[in-house]
């Protein structure tokens, strides 16, 4: 292993490394203070970027493509083997980028955000454990370690949904969260198998999976299908408001930049795949056409800045899908740069958002035009309305998902209930709540 | 099985029994020797487990990681219930399993099976409110009771090994045979007694009787290798049955309410994965479903210990229909609870991780359409244990507790232990999966064996040298 590819090792390894170390120490009982909290966390994302820098420098010097890491296998059985391999090409490379600055920047922000908030040590360990599972998902050199990434920011995602632990909404809405991620992830499991039934191999370090014109349309359908459950496209948008339960500094980094464009990096990582069939083009485009259109109406009506801020970027991930379906590989890549960006600095603001109003208004002599008036004027007044209501209820996406997966599942095991309490004699305890359904209310807006 | 290997199975059998005595008779101590019984019980297992070849060492394994449990298990019961008939029941199950797994003979697993049931059905030991566990584990014993006899009737001798692929009895013994792992593993439609065991009995005993797997024990250890030819054609439909139970039982957890019974579906569902996956007839299938068993076991074994050491601080009517909060009172249980759970359902960094992966791989393989309940029902068994620890640990904060809830040293010791081996099983999961792999060979080699004889109408060269392998290993 030469020193780059150690460089890319630590870079990947050292915020799981300070999550295990922080999360054991934490158990046997010893809290580490604020201080020493932020100063790891600085100093393992400072010396990520450095190291990253390194890579990116070396790379451009030597005009290296990539640079990879085998380990040989994770393990191995018969014919089936789990390819260890870590690789930052073109692609990944921004994204590891991203993710070592943005994590960077948010741990400092936190720092002074969350002081002396109770769960500040939970936040950080969390961030940590983000951070890698991120920094897996977009160096790993293969779908396998790609899932094993995508599933910590997953998890992660969720339990800071639930940060604010001791409210209901929180908790219920981060559990509703979970649901949509475990669904969607199951497109990306049977893929990733389906790519080692058909091809004997899910790594894509040498090269995509050999599959025949039926099979790519098979295995691109069920990426995207994972891709949409964790972009929040259409029709799984309905968990966006959700997450912004969370702290705000996590709501910049997940529904801001990293978490909501991992489901763009796997479409940009098959893009060759779904550039091989129009059917799967067309409906990445037409995912984010619609994810677009949603949220762009969607966000005008929401009333608080987090859930419009959230919308927001889901108009903008639905451009970036139209330009992964086109082709625009590398539009799409500084899009979703650019977009990250901008974004996080718009939700770490968020808080302060009507104190930046009022100096942008008093800047520009008390008045301010209203944006996109042009656009709803071109609908006609009866039609506004209708689109008003209909964004109000934010497409009634939660009311489709509930009425024809939700409840028809709530129901069949109610149903087992009473089939299985036939013959105990017992009454049947009362269900006193839909367990799945998350009755809370979304998009309140988190602290 | 060589003097060497009967002196320490002896030993690993016997020792928990005398102690079950001692704790029955002396009342005093009774954790110290409970611990000190599962303790030689377990390095007597590990010693059976480092002289036997990797390929034949199943049962050894087994032998080991139930020994280790039962371990735990005594120094996570809370002191509540730590009596002499919890701790000596305790003993007699580990004794009684370790004998059903060393059985070479089947009146020695026919008596075993009925003494892992015995505590569960008397009321002074571990029996349940209910019926119906006792009468799950009642039909399984007799229906395994008659197909023995009926074995015997026809003729055959008793030993195992001198019965493999002579399906002994036919049809009717292996028909009997299917319906005794029914019932013991609680697949559908026989599932209700697991639950009813876990809501209305002691919750740490009842963990190791479900954790015996005696079901699965039964699959690889008579079904397929007496009736390799039948079992070829009817196995795939236990194996649906097993894929139905895994899908029936996580739907049926999505609004259960009752903790206890809420992770007895979960954990039942999570083990309908394991006879799917020794069913689906390729290693990485096999393989899957014995890491997954070792997985299954250890983490339920954790979670309905913290489930009772919480029920032990805070109130026995725990419910999941609302949220309460205990994270604030015992944050550390609250973290092993949420590793142990997601360890069930594979989450990424833990052993099942690797389990589901060869699992889901093996079961897809060889079922690609029913295979594809195998990942749904994991995810909303993802669902349902991360519903359970919201409503247990999340929300809001329940005020009037003065006692220090959370996890004591000596738990903190054990799930601390079980959370690393599961953590660190899944970052280096080489030397558990080459072991377990090693013995899904033999049961795969087995089944190919099988399938090449009825395809060829007889034994090619590779079949006959799987023979003589399997042969050379009575």
């Amino acid at each position: 292993m030469d020193l780059l590819q150690a460089t890319l090792v630590v870079v990947v390894l050292a915020p799981g490394v300070v999550f295990a170390v922080f999360g054991l120490l934490w158990l046997t009982g010893w809290v580490p203070s604020e201080r020493v909290l932020s100063r790891v966390t600085g100093a393992t994302f400072s010396s990520s970027v450095f190291g990253l820098a390194a890579i990116v420098g070396k790379l451009l010097w030597t005009r290296t493509p990539s640079v990879e890491v085998a380990f040989g296998n994770w393990f191995a059985v018969h014919n089936y083997h789990f390819p260890l391999v870590l690789m930052a090409d073109r692609l990944s490379l921004p994204f590891l980028g991203m993710t070592v600055v943005l994590s960077g920047l948010i741990g400092q922000f936190s720092a002074t955000y969350l002081h002396r908030e109770r769960g500040f040590l939970r936040f950080f360990l969390l961030l940590h454990l983000f951070a890698f599972g991120s920094l897996v998902a977009f160096a790993a050199g293969s779908f396998d370690l790609l899932v094993g990434g995508w599933e910590l920011v997953g998890i992660t995602s969720v339990l800071l949904i639930a940060f604010f632990q001791q409210r209901t909404a929180p908790v219920e809405n981060g559990l509703r969260v979970f649901v949509v991620y475990r669904a969607c992830d199951i497109g990306l499991l049977v893929a990733v198998f389906a790519m080692h039934h058909w091809a004997g191999t899910a790594s894509f370090a040498a090269g995509l999976p050999k599959l025949t014109g039926g099979q790519t349309v098979i295995a691109c359908l069920l990426l995207l299908l994972a891709a949409a459950g964790k972009a929040a496209q259409v029709p799984f948008s309905e968990w966006l408001p959700r997450a912004m339960e969370g702290p705000t500094p996590s709501s910049a980094i997940f529904y801001g930049a990293i978490s909501i464009h991992a489901g763009a990096y796997l479409l940009l990582r098959v893009q060759p795949m779904i550039a091989q069939s129009a059917l799967v083009s067309g409906l990445v485009i037409a995912t984010g056409v619609i994810t677009a259109i949603h949220g762009t109406i969607v966000g005008r009506a929401s009333a608080d800045a987090k859930t419009s801020l959230a919308y927001a970027s889901l108009t903008q991930v639905g451009v970036v899908l139209v330009e992964i379906g086109i082709g625009w590989k590398s539009i799409a890549i500084v899009h979703v740069l650019g977009h990250a960006m901008v974004r996080t600095l718009q939700f770490l603001r968020a808080p302060s958002m009507l104190h930046d109003y009022h100096m942008m208004r008093s800047a520009s002599g008390g008045e301010l035009s209203p944006t996109g008036k042009h656009l709803e004027d071109l609908f006609p007044k009866g039609m506004q309305l209708w689109l008003f209501r209909w964004a109000l209820d934010r497409g009634h996406l939660d009311t489709i998902l509930d009425r024809l997966v939700v409840h028809p599942l709530v129901r069949l095991s109610r149903a087992f209930a009473t089939l299985d309490h036939i013959g105990l004699g017992q009454p049947m305890p009362r269900q006193r709540e839909a367990a799945i359904s998350g009755r809370s209310s979304a998009g309140v807006g988190g602290d | 099985m060589t003097g060497f290997g009967l002196t320490w199975s002896v030993v690993a059998i016997s020792v928990p029994w005398l102690a079950a005595i001692l704790t029955s008779v002396g009342r005093r101590q009774i954790r110290v020797i409970g611990f000190t019984a599962a303790l030689v019980s377990a390095l007597a297992s590990a010693l059976l487990l480092s002289a036997a070849p990797p390929r034949e060492s199943l049962d050894e394994a087994l032998m080991v990681l139930f020994s280790c449990l039962t371990l735990g298990a005594m120094l996570m019961v809370p002191r509540r219930d730590c009596t002499s008939g919890t701790i000596a029941g305790m003993l007699f199950v580990l004794g009684s399993t370790l004998l059903g797994y060393s059985a070479e003979n089947l009146l020695v697993l026919l008596a075993a099976w009925f003494l892992t049931a015995i505590p569960f059905c008397l009321p002074q030991w571990f029996a349940a409110r209910t019926w119906r566990p006792r009468a799950g584990l009642l039909l399984s014993g007799l229906t395994l009771a008659l197909a023995i006899g009926l074995i015997a009737a026809s003729g055959h001798g008793m030993s195992i090994s001198t019965l493999r692929g002579q399906s002994p009895g036919g049809m009717a013994v292996l028909a009997l045979l299917v319906a005794a792992v029914v019932f013991r593993k609680g697949i559908c439609p026989a599932h209700a007694w697991v639950a009813d065991a876990a809501h209305g009995g002691p919750a740490i005993p009842t963990a190791l009787l479900l954790n015996g797997h005696f079901g699965a024990l039964l699959v690889a250890k008579l079904v397929v290798p007496l009736f390799p030819y039948a079992a070829r054609d009817l196995f795939p439909v236990l194996s649906y049955f097993a894929l139905a139970t895994a899908l029936y039982v996580a739907i049926r957890a999505l609004t259960e309410n009752s903790p206890r019974r809420l992770l007895a579906f979960i954990a039942l569902s999570q083990s309908a994965c394991i006879l799917a996956g020794l069913e689906s007839r390729t290693t990485e299938g096999i393989t899957g479903a014995l890491v997954h068993l070792v997985v299954v076991t250890v983490s339920t074994m954790g979670l309905f210990g913290i489930l009772r050491l919480l029920e032990v601080r805070f109130g026995e009517n725990l419910n999941a229909g609302r949220h309460l909060g205990l994270a604030e009172h015992a944050p550390r249980l609250a973290v092993f609870f949420v590793v142990f759970g997601l360890a069930l359902v594979g989450l990424p960094g833990t052993l099942s991780f690797c389990s589901q992966d060869l699992l889901i791989h093996g079961t897809l393989a060889s079922h690609p359409l029913t295979g594809l309940l195998l990942p749904m029902a994991t995810a909303m068994n993802a669902v349902s244990i991360f519903r359970l620890f919201t409503r247990l640990f999340l929300g809001k904060r329940r005020t009037g507790f003065t006692v220090m809830a959370d996890a004591l040293p000596r738990e903190s010791l054990i799930l601390a232990t079980g959370v690393l081996f599961v953590v660190l099983g899944g970052l280096f999961p080489t030397a558990i999966i080459a072991l377990q792999s090693a013995q899904a060979e033999t049961v795969e080699q087995a089944m190919r064996v099988t399938h090449s004889i009825r395809s060829k109408g007889d034994m090619s060269r590779p079949a006959l040298n799987a023979s003589r392998i399997c042969r050379r290993s009575d």
